[in-house]
This record gives structure tokens, sequence and C-alpha cells, in this order.
């Protein structure tokens, strides 16, 4: 693993890699490079397998992290590339020439992120979700409770009580 | 390419030529073609998803998948729960083989929290993962050969998996759902009786397999609709992600218990079974011999399990407990391929962010809107469940 | 050939025509396995409604409802659990997390009703056919534990190190040891009600847990402005309450408490609690006595902008807090970390007044708004037996205030102390830590009337005490201290069978034949003490409502009779420090709404 990082630093700015494990590691890059180092991974250090594609949402920071997590069939290790942008008019570019599945990726990814890969086949197509009018659900400040308390009703007779508050209720309602 | 893809008209004077996209041009007012919805109900489907297909004649012309039916948003669900409240619901992503989902979620949780699973609970995970491969190779064994029109190996392996999920629920105390591998370890030893019982089901399954090799796949009428249809080209592997016996099919080795060896599976003796022709009968046969290995498998850890010991480590309490901030991927061999969970810890009570990588979310999207074009109509069933895939874990 | 077989074989499926049917003839009626997770059971006797199954369940299908026949108490809600099967999804994670191990799932799991409203039950509350299964889903075994069930150990000086000094014994938490600690809570919050200050002990451990001390320490001023203090003596009520010692031990919550008090310094209390600017009301409250109930009373009246003025009949201000509890389980320097915050709220403190001699009572209400008392038990009881009167025989209260107060004590080589309770423990190791310094040993001996089980001293009082080298002989009733001259010779006991009769009454009765004779040269009385309300003119205490035991009575705020005079602390309710705070927190609100309607 350590000498595949260090081959990568003679091509590219590698960024805060970290072992997370003996067989996976995760290392930052930017926006600009991602593209060109998952494609000299694939095709140049044998990371044949795209594993995932998926986002995680950092909203205090303002940004979206984007995880390519690839494999590498021989050598049994794992490589996860997190790629940082920006969550106002997030977009990334497309892996779908890499690997076919991608595709389907970036179409959830776009639907539920709201992330944009432009040139992606139908990414613009709903893949889960019809006729969704909300803000991207997967996005952190979608609130999902409130939207099911908005969208659905209960059952009506429930009630709870707190423990320590309702004894207080029954023991000193006064003090 | 030697071998067809799927059974075609040989005629194609018949049909439009294809354009420069390698598609033909799809004219309604033609009258020609016909748009078909397979699924989400219909029997031929595995679970609720559905195909819309263009036909020409009997022949698919085009194929777009519908997902969703099944959408619970469980990554985000996961996100406002804590830890241990992710824990009841993670079994439910993956209807038939909801183990893989527990092993994990828990599996992930544990690493980043550096926490050691007791002896005994790793045993127990090892022995609940592989029945679970065998229930689900089981009921897709059912839904393969009803697919092709043969209704009674169905009858005969969903009696067999009810034996093993009579197992399950002596073990788990559920039958479908097990909730039994808690972050942390596992919900109880083996009970008293149950290697004499699981001998006895493992046994039945032995001879009952000796049936459904005769009846299904030594069967002219099986063979004659899967031999050489539906090929995997051992070139697609990579680009489209595939994994397990999709792949082993192929005659690429690929199965996460030997590369990424977890849980008891280093000390168990087993090689990855592997096919060569790629096609609907192999993967088939593939995964008729895998069950025969996961048996096998079972017997082996029948015999190393042990009785005692404990079954959870210690801990921090569950209603509070805060994950150290971090990330990883934990990943097992699924009966359908490689399954995983990415866990991403913002060191709070609530996960960051979950993200399940299902088998079929590769399989049942790009791999099946390729191989599907020119298919027969007929076939299609066959196909589909031929690369074995569950909807739910593609939507989560 | 091989097409040919391939024709041939699956005839070989008409073998199973003949086959026996492998389905359950009787589906409806089949069991469950004994671990199967099926419809909930619940022992409402053990339940006490803490709601942790509510808080695990991730389903939302969990309320706490009350119910008909189940009492709210110290250490139960009253509160039952209602599961809502249109919710519930069977993981059971509810009787794994269940502190009195009273909920389990039964193996029943069919069940139809036409109402679906039905499918909403207090298990155990309300009779179900699978109410008798024993099969069924319970907690397993095995080390699998949801949090854990046993206490943090605390640090401890050894009983070789401190037999001979007044160091503090306990250690205190380290920061990994008070998180983990921390971390045992479930947050039920059953204790708050039984903690007489109903302080917010389960907001209080969370901020261990989230490592924001300073928080913790907000948290811990609401409701008790002597942390310290009651971080180290509290008789921690909370604690024999608290839902995790059902089935384990009990949180530390006293030790808890003492490190958010400990960790943050003095200096900065003023900072962190925003008590850098009160602002004034312009009215004056006199406070008889410094010890706990006057302190708190001085504390939240400071707050509220109220300039108090405390007057001390001793040399320092704390009271019982000082000249009742030995420094090595409360050092002075503790003592002096929350008295100097509360006088650096502007709290005067006058020392060395008595009430009734150098100023009285009548003066304080002409020249104060209104007047607080908290005077305290401080006159020893007396077990009135033969011999009692005799000048070496002494009061646990005298002798433990004079060791305060530096003066030199009578000490013998063997000596007798009668009582049983903390006082009793606290003169006993006073006493034997005093003798170990002078004779090199020890030779004292503490007998109460109360056998082991029930001795009114804190349980690790008594093992302390033994480790110390004291001989702690319970069980037994004086009869007579044998005397000669001005020597004494011992003390006569015997057999004590029952301190309390069916009513809980005080009603010892003895076995007059078993008996013993504890040889001592002096002997201490700790059996209790009283108050002195001799500052009370006559004439007022005439029109004051008192009860027939010569206790002032007072109403919810702590008022009595004459109206601007409050009382609290011992003379009204405990004794103990907590009670006092309480009281005086009590009082203090009491004192503003009078003053405020003036």
């Amino acid at each position: 693993m350590q000498t595949i990082i260090e081959n990568l630093q003679k091509h590219f700015q590698v960024v805060s890699y970290h072992q997370q494990r003996e067989n996976l590691g995760f290392l930052i890059a930017s926006k600009e490079v991602a593209v060109g180092l998952i494609t000299h991974l694939r095709d140049y250090e044998g990371f044949a397998h795209l594993v995932l594609l998926t986002a995680v949402d950092w909203i205090e920071d303002e940004h979206f992290q984007l995880t390519y997590l690839l494999h590498h069939p021989e050598k049994k290790v794992d490589l996860g590339v997190r790629v940082m942008i920006s969550r106002e008019n997030a977009e990334m570019y497309s892996i779908h020439h890499l690997w076919e599945q991608a595709r389907t990726y970036q179409r959830e990814l776009r639907e539920m992120f709201g992330i944009n890969f432009p040139g992606s086949p139908d990414v613009d197509k709903p893949f889960i979700l019809e006729g969704w009018e909300e803000i991207p659900p997967y996005r952190r400040d979608f609130d999902t409770k409130e939207y099911s308390e908005k969208t659905y009703f209960p059952r009506p007779g429930r009630e709870t009580h707190d423990p320590a508050e309702y004894m207080k209720k029954k023991l000193y309602p006064n003090e | 390419m030697s071998k067809k893809l799927l059974k075609w008209n040989e005629d194609r004077t018949l049909f439009p030529e294809k354009n420069s996209e390698g598609k033909i041009d799809v004219d309604y007012d033609s009258h020609k073609f016909m748009k078909i919805w397979h699924g989400p109900q219909h029997p031929g489907i595995t679970g609720n998803m559905s195909l819309e297909l263009t036909l020409l004649g009997d022949e698919v012309m085009d194929c777009e998948t519908h997902v969703g039916y099944l959408h619970r948003g469980f990554e985000k669900l996961m996100e406002r729960r804590k830890y241990i409240q992710c824990f009841p619901i993670v079994c439910r992503v993956a209807v038939p083989e909801p183990d893989f989902n527990e092993y994990c979620f828990a599996s992930a949780m544990e690493e980043l929290a550096g926490i050691e699973v007791p002896e005994a609970a790793e045993w127990l995970r090892t022995l609940v993962l592989e029945m679970s491969r065998l229930q689900s190779f089981l009921a897709w064994m059912g839904g393969q050969a009803g697919s092709l029109g043969q209704g009674i190996i169905g009858q005969w392996t969903i009696y067999l998996r009810d034996l093993i999920l009579d197992r399950f629920e002596e073990l788990t105390g559920g039958r479908i759902y097990h909730m039994y591998m808690l972050p942390g370890g596992v919900r109880g030893l083996l009970p008293d009786g149950f290697r004499q019982r699981m001998t006895e089901n493992l046994d039945e399954i032995d001879r009952f397999m000796k049936d459904v090799k005769k009846v299904m796949f030594d069967n002219a009428v099986f063979k004659k609709r899967t031999v050489g249809m539906g090929v995997i080209d051992p070139a697609w592997i990579h680009p489209f992600g595939i994994t397990g016996p999709n792949a082993r099919a192929a005659g690429v080795a690929k199965d996460v218990r030997k590369d990424n060896p977890y849980l008891k599976y280093p000390e168990l003796d087993f090689e990855p079974v592997v096919g060569k022709d790629s096609d609907i009968y192999t993967r088939a046969d593939v995964r008729r011999r895998d069950l025969l290995m996961t048996v096998d498998l079972i017997r082996q850890i029948m015999a190393k399990i042990p009785d005692k010991g404990d079954i959870r480590a210690k801990t921090p309490n569950v209603l509070h407990w805060k994950v150290p901030a971090g990330e990883t991927y934990s990943r097992a061999e699924c009966t359908r391929g490689e399954y995983g969970y990415y866990m991403v810890s913002d060191g709070t009570e609530y996960p960051r962010r979950i993200n399940v990588r299902g088998p079929s979310y590769t399989h049942a999207v790009a791999l099946l809107e390729k191989m599907i074009v020119n298919a027969n109509i007929a076939d299609v069933a066959g196909l589909m469940v031929s690369l074995h895939t569950y909807p739910p874990e593609i939507e989560r | 050939m091989a097409k040919l077989n391939d024709i041939l074989s699956p005839f070989t499926a008409w073998k199973h025509v003949v086959r026996e049917p492998v389905t359950i003839k009787d589906p409806l009626n089949r069991e469950a396995a004994d671990r199967y997770r099926g419809f909930h059971k619940n022992d409402i006797s053990e339940c006490i409604g803490c709601g942790t199954c509510e808080s695990i369940c991730q389903n939302a299908a969990i309320d706490l409802v009350p119910v008909d026949g189940v009492e709210t108490k110290d250490g139960d809600s009253g509160l039952r659990p209602r599961v809502d099967y249109g919710r519930c999804c069977w993981c059971g994670l509810c009787v794994d997390v269940c502190t009195t191990n009273s909920l389990s799932l039964s193996n029943e799991y069919t069940w139809v009703d036409e109402d679906p409203d039905n499918f909403r039950f207090v298990p155990g509350a309300e009779n179900k056919s699978w109410d008798s299964r024993e099969k069924g889903y319970k907690k397993p075994g095995n080390g699998y534990e949801l949090y854990n069930p046993k206490r943090e150990a605390m640090e401890e000086l050894e009983p070789e190190k401190r037999d001979q000094s007044f160091i503090e014994i306990v250690q205190g938490y380290s920061k990994e040891q008070a998180e983990q600690e921390a971390d045992r809570c479930v947050e039920c919050g059953i204790c708050v009600a039984t903690c007489p200050a109903h302080m917010g002990i389960p907001e209080y451990i969370k901020a261990i847990r989230n490592d924001d001390l300073n928080e913790g320490l907000r948290v811990l001023y609401d409701t008790n402005p002597l942390p310290e203090i009651c971080g180290r003596i509290c008789t921690h009520k909370c604690e024999t309450v608290c839902s995790v010692g059902h089935h384990g031990d009990p949180l530390s919550i006293r030790w808890l408490k003492r490190y958010i008090a400990d960790q943050n310094p003095a200096e900065e209390y003023k900072k962190i609690l925003n008590t850098e600017n009160l602002q004034p009301t312009g009215k004056k409250v006199a406070i008889i006595g410094s010890g706990p109930s006057g302190l708190s009373a001085a504390h939240y009246l400071a707050l509220m902008g109220y300039q108090c003025t405390i007057y001390e009949k001793l040399p320092a201000a704390g009271g019982m807090m000082r000249f009742g509890i030995p420094e090595y389980r409360l050092p002075y320097d503790q003592l002096d970390k929350d008295i100097n915050y509360i006088l650096s709220l502007g709290v005067e403190i006058k020392y060395n007044v008595t009430i009734g001699k150098d100023i009285t009572l009548e003066e304080l209400h002409n020249q104060y708004d209104a007047v607080f008392s908290g005077t305290g038990l401080h006159m020893g009881r007396s077990t009135r037996v033969p011999g009692t009167d005799h000048p070496k025989v002494y009061q646990a209260v005298d002798l433990l205030r004079d060791i305060v107060l530096g003066k030199e004590i009578p000490l013998e080589e063997n000596i007798v102390v009668i009582g049983g309770g903390n006082v009793a423990m606290d003169i006993t190791r006073s006493l034997a830590r005093l003798q170990k310094q002078k004779y090199g040993k020890v030779g004292v001996l503490a007998t109460s009337l109360e056998s082991e089980d029930i001795m009114p001293a804190d349980r690790e009082e008594v093992i302390e005490a033994r480790e110390e080298n004291a001989v702690i002989d319970p069980g037994w009733g004086p009869v007579e201290i044998e005397t000669e001259g001005d020597k004494v010779k011992g003390l006569h006991v015997v057999k004590c069978l029952s301190v309390f009769d069916e009513n809980r009454r005080f009603a010892p009765k003895f076995d007059e034949e078993q008996k013993k004779f504890f040889p001592a040269d002096m002997v201490v009385e700790s059996i209790g003490q009283g108050m002195d309300l001799s500052y009370l003119p006559e004439a007022f205490k005439e029109q004051l409502d008192m009860d027939q035991r010569g206790r002032i009575l007072v109403n919810d705020d702590f008022q009595t009779s004459a109206g601007w005079l409050f009382a609290g602390g011992d003379i009204i309710q405990g004794p103990d420090v907590i009670h006092g705070i309480a009281n005086g927190h009590k009082a203090a609100m009491g004192i503003d709404k009078y003053l405020s309607e003036k």
C-alpha cells in the first residue's frame, strides 16, 4: 500500500493520506485532479474495481465529500479517493466513461444530493424518487422527521410521560 | 465473441439497422414496436422492480430499469438514529440476506470504535453468515427453476430453506430478520441440541440437492434454455463492477472470503467455486456448487464452534455510544457478491453517513440493461434471476 | 447419449410422489422456538418505569403511561411501558436494556383481534394469554451487557497509610474514570425525585460525558451551592434508587458530583456561573448559623440581590460540616472553596456571635427585612443509662467539635462508643487515629442497638472503620456504665433482638440472658443530637406554631408563623447536609416571595 502511495506522489499531489487498516486507505484529491488520478489508479496501478461512489454532506463546512472507493483485485487492497466539492452549485466531473455502473451512481447522487455530473448519461432522469419537489433528500438540511410529520398523520391515542417530569408532578409539584 | 449473448432471431433483415450508437431508432408510429412493463408485480421479477421493455416482435430492443418501489431511505434514517438504533433496521435493507447488513454494520462500527469481538461471537457470526448464504441460495434456486417453468424445484428448496429458518429461529429468535449480530458481539450461544438438528438438516439438504441436480441441471429443457444464453464476457467484470458468482462463473475467482478474509474464514478449508462458460447454466451451476460448499463450511464451523464463552465485548453504554470520528469500509461475500458498508463517523452519537453497497446495484441496472437487449421476451425472467438481484439493496 | 440422459433424468422427480409430506399438520398451533421474540411480557411489580425501553426503541413504539394500582414513589415513576404493535419490530433491545430485567418477550406470535387499538397495550397490566409462558426471549447472559453494570472503582488511601492521619481517604476520579462512570448512566431521571434538592443529576452526568465541566458546574449550582461538600459527604439517597443499581452497582453519583467541582478552579466560578454582576435589591436578610441551610439560603438570596449577613456562634463557618465531619472525609480547603465562593457573592459572616447573648432575635428582626434560622442539632443526646453522668462519659459532637477547634481532647487507651450512625463512625475513626498517633495502637470499639444489617451508618463507613482496626460490634443495648471513683471500667450490654415494632416505631426488644461487657477507660455517646432553641425568647416561642416535640412548624416556603422568620436545616428536616441545602434554597425563594409581596 505504501509503495502505491509513493508511486502516486510522483505524479499527483496526494493530500492527507490516512491508512485506516492494512488493506484500506483514504486520500484527498482536489476536484480538478480527481478524475485524472482515478484514471491513473485504474489504468496504471491496477485499481480496476469501483466498489462504490457516494457522497457525505459536511454542511457545517459547506462542502460535499465524494468518496470513490477503488479496489485492487490482485493486491486485494482498497483506496478511497475523497474529493471535496462546494455545496453551492455542486458539480463534479463524470467518470461514466471509466466504469459502466458509474452512471447509476451519478444519477443517484444527482437525485439524492443534488450533485450534478455534466455529461453523465441520463443524469437528470429520476432514479428512485418520482415527482420529488423538496430539496434533495439526502442533504443534511432535509429533515426527514419534519417531512413525515407534514406528509403523513399518526394514529391518534399516543401519549407518553417523562419519568422525572412525571415524578415531579406527582411527588413535589410545588418545588 | 463466439457465443450468443442471448437467443435471438437469426434473420436480422426483419430488424431495423442500428444507428451510430449501436442502438436502433424506435419509432412507435410505425406500429412495429410495443412497450411493455415487466413488473413490479410479476413472478419473474426478483422483488419489487420493473423493467420498461421496448419490443419488436418477441425480442427486446431496449430496456430501462425502474427501481424505487421499496425505497425507505435507510441511509438517511440512520443519520438521525443512534448507532444502536440503527441495528434493528439495517437487516431490512436486504430482505433475503439480512445478516450481511448486520455483520457489515457491526464490523464497520467495531473497527472505528476499536472493539475486539470475543472468539465465540466470531464463530457464531461466521455460522450465521453461512446459514444466511445457504437459505439465500435455496430461495434463489427455486426462483431460477421457476422462472424457466420448473415449479417442483421451488417446492423442494423452499422446504429446505424453511429447515434453515427453523435453525435461525432457535439460534437468533427470529426467522427472517434475525437481529442477532449486535455491535460488539452476538445475542446468544448455540441452544442445546442445535448441532444435532443442524446436522440432520444438512444431510437432508445434501439428499435433496442430488435430486435437484438430476431434475434441474441434468435436464434437456433447462439446458436448452440456459446453455450459451446470457453470457457475461469476462472483460466486463471490472468495467461493470461484477462480483460474486456472476464473476466466478466467468472464471474470475473473486471471493471476499478469500481475498479479504474476515471472521473465522482463514480457519476454514475452502476454494472459491469457479466456472468458465459464463452463461446462465454455468452461473446456476456455480451457485449450486457454492451452495454445497456452504453446507460443507457449516459442517466445518459446527466442528469448531465453542459452546461456551463471552458473546459480547465490553462496549460503551449503547444509549450514548459515541463512535470516534473516521471512516471505513467493511465488506463480506454474500450469495450475490460483494456486500459492504461504508461508514463515516463525525465522533457523535449518530452516524454521519452510512452507504450500503449491495451487489445488485451494478448487476440489476447497468449490467442487466446491457444484457437484456435482443433477448427473447420469454427469457427475460430467467436472465434476470440468473443475475441474482434484490432490488431493496439498490434503492435502500 | 448425454442428451438421452438429460431427457430421462428429470423423471426421477416422480419418486417424491410417494414421500411423506413435510408440511406442518397444524400450522396455527406451532410453538415457536425457546428464544423466539414474540409478544411482550412485563413483571410490573419489578418494573420501575425508568423508561430506558422507550429511549432505546428506534421505532418509537413504546410510551410510558400511568397504570392503575401502581403508585409513584421514591425509585418508581409509577409509569409502565405501553407497546404499540403497529410500530414494534420485535428487535428486543428494550429487553436487553431493561434495568430491572422485568421486560421480556414471550414466544407467542399469533394474536387475532378485530380492533386495531387493542394492539396497543401495557404488558403485565393488561392480562394476555402469553403472560404465563416461560419460553421466549430474555436478556442473554455470557457477558452480554448494553451498559456496564459494574461501578468504576474509587482509589482510596490504603488503611495502613490513613489510620494515623486525617488526610482525605477518597482520592477522587480521574478524567477517564469519571467519563467511564458517567457513561453507565441511562439518563432515566428516577433519582431526581429522591434527591432532597432535586438536583439535575442526569444533566450533570451528561456534562461529564461531554467533557463540559463548566456546564456541569452550572447544573450543580442550580440546586446546590455546596458541591465540593456534597460531592464528598452527601448521604446520596439518589444512589439507593438508581435504576442501574437494580442489576449491578448504582452510579457513583456523589463521586461524579465531586469530580465536577474538583475540576473547576475556584477563581473561575464567578465567570462560569455568570455571577460577576448581581443586581442588589437593597433589602437585607439575617441568617443564623453558617451550616448548609444557612449557606444555601445566603447563596440563593445573594443571587437574587439580597444583602445577607450570617451570624455564627463559632469562630469558623460550616456548622456541622466543619465541626461534625472529620477532615479525612471532608478536607477544610474543599469546605472553604464552597464557602468562600458564597462569601464572594457579597455575603457577610459575623463570627463568635451568639444570638440571645451577643445580639437578640428582636434586634435582628428590627435591623433586617427577614431572618432565616438554621441552627442545627448540636446537643448530644444521652442514653441515660446509669453511669452516664460520670465525667469520663462524653458526647461525640462535643469531642468532634473540640478536635476541629484544636483543643486537646481526653484520650484513653480503651474507648467504647455507643451508637451506629455516621456520627458514631466519625468519632470512632477520629479516636482511632488519635490513639494511633498517641499510643501507636488502636483501642476503640463501637456498639449500636441496631444489628449490622440495619445500622444507619453508610456501609463503607463501617467497612473502613474496621480496616482501620476499630472494632464494630453492633446489636447490643447499653445497660450500665460501670464506674469506680473517677474511673470508668466499661459498658454492660444485653443482646438487642429488634429495634422497631411492626409499625416501624422505636420499641427495642432485648434478650436479657445474653450479656456482654466491653471494658473501657472512657465512653463516648453518639446516639443522636437535639436542638437548642434557647435563642428564641420564651414569650416569642409561645406565639410560634410548634409541634408537641418542640419542633418549629413551617409552611412550604419554610416560613414560620411569625412571617418574618424562616427556618430550615436539621431543626426542620433531616438531619443531613442535602436536606439543609434544599431547605435553604426553598427558604430563599420563600423570603423573596415574602419580601416582594410585602
